[in-house]
């Protein structure tokens, strides 16, 4: 606590607060409510819903309290006569033009207009004949619906949109009564976050457009998850209504996703509950047909029966918990015996030895410690836009400098370019009046490694390149280490712990298509929906596919067998910075899909190598034993991992950076199969056309 | 009519050229006196500046009436990294004020001389004039009188061999009320939208581009190299203390006369009207109200005309104030109703639309002056009307509400019988259908 602290009086309690603060947050100390509007403590400070007014002893007008600065000895009260009376008086303004339609608004239930309405409103309206202000509706895109009748100017969304998003089309116009909300020129708002506008609006103007009249706040169940659409480990809320999740919500996690959220993780719900597999299929002829779970492993053990295990393929996709990939590894390489399993089918040969390596050694929070970041091959904002809103709050308050050796994108802040390949990071090592002038002063750089660096196949010597480069500017110290690998996909560190690639002499993923078309792969088992297209796999000879969703990989499979979706298992979620993360089951897997750990036990003893666990928690148990940061004590905590050697010294190659990310709305399995991103991703290239004709 | 007050003499004029009958140009200027003893005062301590004109109680002419020399006295020293600037505010925009565009067409140079002065004083390099956008005629003469200036060495680098540097560079606005509002000013002279910013923090220490800035007036800047000229004491022999000085006072409405004139501070709004407007049309006796200073200062009846004194301090027991001394004068033949409730309009057009109360409120005081205007409303209205207007004072970031609801409740104050007889009639009629429908 700093000593020269203030103090004041909050409705005759004391509290000490730091100089600088206001009125308000002494308040949020003290656990006093003031109600408000516009106020928002991760946006810049407007002062303009006048609903936080209290009376100040000495003041000779109600202030904001949101906005006043405390100063030592200050007698604020909330509760006085004058106060109360502001409230109420601020509260009638609010609503005269408000339509109160409450009964057919979304918002209803959790909304904020309501909740102080009751609290510190009248009980009735003096408004009497005049007419209501009504405001034509915009269309802002797919996901947020808006009715701006219903808006109350608290610009809040607009201040998300400038400060954090970083998309400064969205604003107000016009003035006096007829002030509007929207984007200037009237067009789909183009940001990766807009979804956050929707809680951040505290009425009903803006809501969830696919979650439109689907259910009302007091029939849903929460249950806390995590999300998996990119590497940050985002905490969400899931609504479950019955056994359907219903919508996302954001969970405040400080050092993760502060309380945004991205567009992908809240909106592909809608796919969750379409085109499942609801049952084991097996194909007759040239159809598939249901097949009871015994009969699906009867056949599989047939046909498993003799075969050569060189010719047993296995592909795991990128977005599977830690259980997931421990029991899946375990299953393919000791029950079925193959060393041909690989998870990193984007192509990387990253591999496991060294897990500093391939995680955000810095952790994302240290985002706001840092004096500089230098991405490299990393389209930040479409790979994680969380951790790019995170990187321009830093921009915008300390004026941090950023540089990027890699594709040039859109990052929503200025950024220094130094190059395109590999090779002008070897320059960076060499030159080191290059680095002083590109980043003077700096002691805390964080280097940012994108996917565009890790899947290619030099990406072992750019991450030897990186490290010499952190190691040479000393940023790899026992307070800092600045090297940092960006993982794309929820199970990429995952994968990478439990060794889910050939450790003998195993074919890789990059190599499987080959494989293929040379015909040695006769079983190919397909876990999930893997980055490699179901063209260059469908003359496999026999094709397991172990999936939630009846996709391409499932048209082309000659056994399927129902999985959980994210939502549908208790599972442990390891993030880019390697953090555990533990997520509830927010409902069952549909009909008779299961968990997928219980599918390789169960199938694992009908091969007749079983695997060493009955429960989820003995094999969790299994699990800790890999990595410290999976012992229960550590789950959801950041493990810095040890520094150790890794990368090869070799140069890289020539070639320059590639977008990582083409096609940001549809990059993954969960977010292919909803209709909502289908639109997305369609209103996105959409908008390329139009600019680049 | 016996005068009791000394009309000015030309020599204690400041705008000398306010009625634009000699050369507006820098040549007609001089000849005028103007830019004489500039560099003497570009010489002087500007401690010493900022004294004497703490001494001489000059107001600013704006409206609010905040005494300059402590405004100026709150403005930091300047350093490399943090400039300060001079911002004349010129969004002349009340209606009924009309004084700054005398000034700008017709003496511009005096303005001129008041930025030097005051970007020397305050250590700025770089002066701003906002103006509003209809004075376009306006600006292009101001930009010609600043390119004289430059011409002659007056403006740019080493002024007049003193070593002081000023550059001016003039704004145009986009037709804003709300951005004669100061901190509304600085953000549209940013190129935002134009609403007024949360204080604290002020201007003084947070302002344009977030450098320490002043605002000032146009007429209250170019009052400041006289009274550095010719001394607090030839300043404050006019007008009550505190209050001193001269000042342009635009007279319109129902006079004879209509007229931009400068007169010494604290002469009676009679003298005014009688002596320099021409009287009212019809007589003083045909006199129903006056509006003192800008349509945002409550009206005066026809009885407190009889001895107001216009000055900041006089007119307070009236309940109104001297504003922008832009005296609007209403006959017995104007509809005063009609007058207010156009008022009213202009308020709810101009709000910025920032504050909930302000924005939502403004509409509604509308809507009930329509209806009362009208006839449509219930006398129970009235009440309602004056308790609303309660309720929005106080409640905002600007002080633009309570200007607004001032000359509503001026109307209620002084006219609350004529409001009462518009909602009477419609009552006893409704009663009457009601029975022959019965």
């Amino acid at each position: 606590m700093a000593d020269n602290m203030i103090t004041l009086t909050i409705d005759g309690h004391e509290v000490q607060v730091e100089p600088g603060s206001t009125i308000m947050q002494a308040a949020k100390k003290l656990e006093v409510e003031i109600p408000h509007f516009c106020y928002h403590p991760r946006l810049s400070v407007a002062g303009n819903c006048r609903m936080c007014l209290v009376e100040v002893e000495g003041a000779p007008k109600p202030v904001a309290s949101c906005a006043f600065p405390v100063s030592e000895g200050m007698n604020v009260k909330t509760q006085s006569q004058l106060a109360e009376q502001a409230h109420k008086n601020v509260m009638e303004m609010l609503l005269i033009n408000h339509p109160l339609d409450c009964p057919i608004c979304d918002q209803g239930g959790e909304c904020d207009l309501q909740d102080i309405a009751v609290g510190y409103g009248s009980d009735r309206s003096r408004y009497g004949s005049c007419s209501k202000r009504s405001v034509e509706d915009k269309d802002i895109g797919p996901l947020v619906k808006t009715v701006m009748t219903r808006c109350i100017h608290c610009t809040r969304c607009v201040r998300f949109a400038t400060e954090v998003a970083g998309v400064e089309e969205f604003g107000a116009t016009f003035r006096g009564q007829d002030m509007k909300i929207g984007t200037y020129v009237e067009k789909a708002l183009d940001s990766e976050l807009s979804g956050n506008m929707i809680d951040l609006c505290p009425v009903g103007a803006l809501t969830n457009k696919p979650f439109a009249f689907s259910a009302r706040p007091w029939e849903m169940k929460t249950v806390n998850l995590i999300d998996v659409m990119d590497g940050m480990g985002t905490n969400i809320y899931a609504d479950v209504r019955d056994e359907e999740v219903m919508r996302m919500r954001p969970r405040t996690n400080e050092e993760i996703n502060e309380e945004w959220m991205t567009d992908t993780a809240r909106f592909a719900v809608d796919g969750l509950t379409k085109n499942r597999l609801t049952a084991p299929l097996v194909r007759e002829g040239k159809n598939l047909r249901q097949v009871s779970w015994q009969k699906a492993f009867d056949t599989l053990t047939e046909h498993l029966k003799g075969k050569r295990r060189d010719g047993i393929f296995a592909l795991a996709s990128s977005t599977l918990s830690a259980e997931d990939y421990y029991s899946f590894n375990m299953f393919m390489k000791e029950s079925v015996g193959t060393d041909n399993v690989d998870a990193r089918t984007d192509g990387s040969p990253i591999r496991g030895d060294v897990r500093a390596s391939y995680v955000m050694n810095s952790g994302i929070a240290a985002v706001d410690n840092a004096d500089a970041v230098l991405l490299v091959g990393c389209d930040l904002r479409r790979e994680s836009p969380l951790l790019n809103a995170r990187v321009r709050k830093n921009v915008l308050a300390k004026n941090i400098k950023v540089a990027s050796i890699g594709a040039l994108t859109n990052t929503t802040y200025d950024v220094k370019d130094l190059g395109r390949s590999p090779m002008d990071i070897l320059d960076l090592i060499e030159d080191e009046k290059l680095f002083k002038k590109t980043f003077p002063k700096t002691k805390n750089l964080m280097v940012i490694m994108g996917a565009e660096a890790t899947t290619r196949t030099d990406a072992l010597k750019i991450m030897g390149a990186v490290r010499k480069l952190c190691q040479k500017y000393e940023m790899i110290r026992p307070d800092w280490n600045g090297y940092n690998l960006l993982s794309l996909k929820a199970g990429q560190v995952a994968a990478l712990d439990f060794s889910v690639y050939p450790v003998a002499a195993g074919v890789e993923a990059k190599d499987v298509s080959k494989s293929v078309s040379e015909g040695l792969v006769k079983t190919l088992f397909i876990y999930g929906d893997v980055e490699i297209p179901a063209q260059e796999l469908q003359d496999a000879e026999y094709i397991v596919y172990m999936g939630t969703h009846h996709s391409a990989y499932a048209d082309i499979a000659d056994v399927v067998l129902p999985t959980a979706a994210y939502t549908e298992k208790e599972a442990l979620w390891v993030n880019t910075e390697g953090r555990v993360q533990a997520a509830r089951k927010a409902v069952n897997p549909p009909m008779q899909a299961k968990e997928d750990w219980k599918i390789f036990r169960a199938l694992s003893e009908c091969l007749g190598k079983k695997l060493p666990f009955d429960t989820l928690s003995q094999l969790r148990l299994l699990i800790a034993k890999v990595n410290d940061a999976y012992l229960p004590e550590n789950w959801g905590s950041f493990v810095v991992p040890a520094w150790d050697k890794f990368g090869l010294t070799t140069k890289p190659n020539k070639a320059e950076f590639e977008f990582s990310v083409p096609e940001y709305y549809l990059s993954n399995g969960y977010l292919r199969q909803s209709k909502v991103m289908q639109d997305c991703a369609a209103k996105a290239q959409d908008t390329n056309n139009k600019k680049v004709s | 009519m016996t005068l009791q007050h000394t009309p000015l003499s030309y020599e204690d004029r400041i705008f000398k050229n306010l009625d634009g009958s000699g050369d507006w140009s820098i040549k007609g200027y001089q000849e005028r006196g103007g830019y004489d003893g500039l560099k003497k005062i570009l010489t002087t301590d500007t401690v010493e500046i900022i004294d004497t004109l703490k001494q001489s109680a000059l107001r600013g002419r704006g409206g609010a009436g905040f005494p300059t020399g402590l405004k100026w006295s709150f403005m930091p020293k300047p350093t490399k990294e943090r400039p300060t600037y001079l911002v004349c505010n010129a969004d002349e925009g009340e209606p009924g004020t009309c004084k700054d565009r005398d000034i700008l067409r017709n003496d511009p140079h005096t303005l001129v001389e008041g930025m030097i002065v005051g970007c020397y004083t305050l250590g700025a390099k770089t002066g701003y004039i906002y103006i509003r956008g209809e004075y376009y005629d306006e600006a292009n003469r101001l930009q010609a009188a600043i390119d004289e200036a430059y011409e002659a060495g007056l403006l740019g680098k080493d002024i007049l061999g003193t070593g002081v540097c000023v550059d001016l560079h003039i704004h145009l606005g986009a037709g804003a009320y709300i951005c004669g509002e100061e901190t509304a000013l600085l953000e549209s002279l940013e190129g935002k939208k134009g609403q007024p910013r949360l204080k604290p923090p002020f201007p003084a220490g947070f302002g344009l581009y977030g450098m320490p800035t002043t605002i000032n007036n146009v007429e209250t800047l170019a009052q400041v190299p006289p009274i550095l000229k010719k001394g607090v004491k030839w300043w404050t022999q006019f007008g009550n203390p505190n209050n001193h000085g001269t000042k342009i006072f635009s007279i319109s409405g129902s006079v004879n006369k209509p007229i931009n004139i400068e007169a010494p501070m604290s002469i009676t709004l009679k003298e005014l009207i009688e002596h320099y407007a021409g009287g009212v049309i019809g007589g003083w006796d045909n006199l129903q109200a006056v509006i003192p200073g800008g349509s945002s200062t409550p009206m005066l009846s026809a009885e407190n005309c009889q001895d107001a004194v216009m000055d900041f301090d006089s007119l307070m027991q009236y309940k109104t104030g001297l504003g922008t001394a832009a005296i609007v004068v209403m006959n017995k033949d104007v509809d005063l109703l009609r007058v207010m409730k156009r008022i009213s309009g202009f308020y709810k057009h101009e709000s910025c639309g920032q504050c909930s109360p302000c924005r939502e409120g403004m509409g509604w005081i509308y809507q009930l002056m329509n209806d009362i205007y009208h006839g449509k409303a219930d006398i129970s209205d009235i009440d309602k009307l004056e308790d609303l207007t309660h309720r929005i004072d106080g409640h905002t970031i600007c002080a633009f509400a309570t200007g607004a609801i001032w000359p509503v409740q001026g109307t209620i104050r002084h006219f609350r019988h004529l409001m009462e007889q518009k909602v009477q009639p419609k009552k006893t009629a409704s009663k009457a259908k009601t029975k022959k429908s019965a």
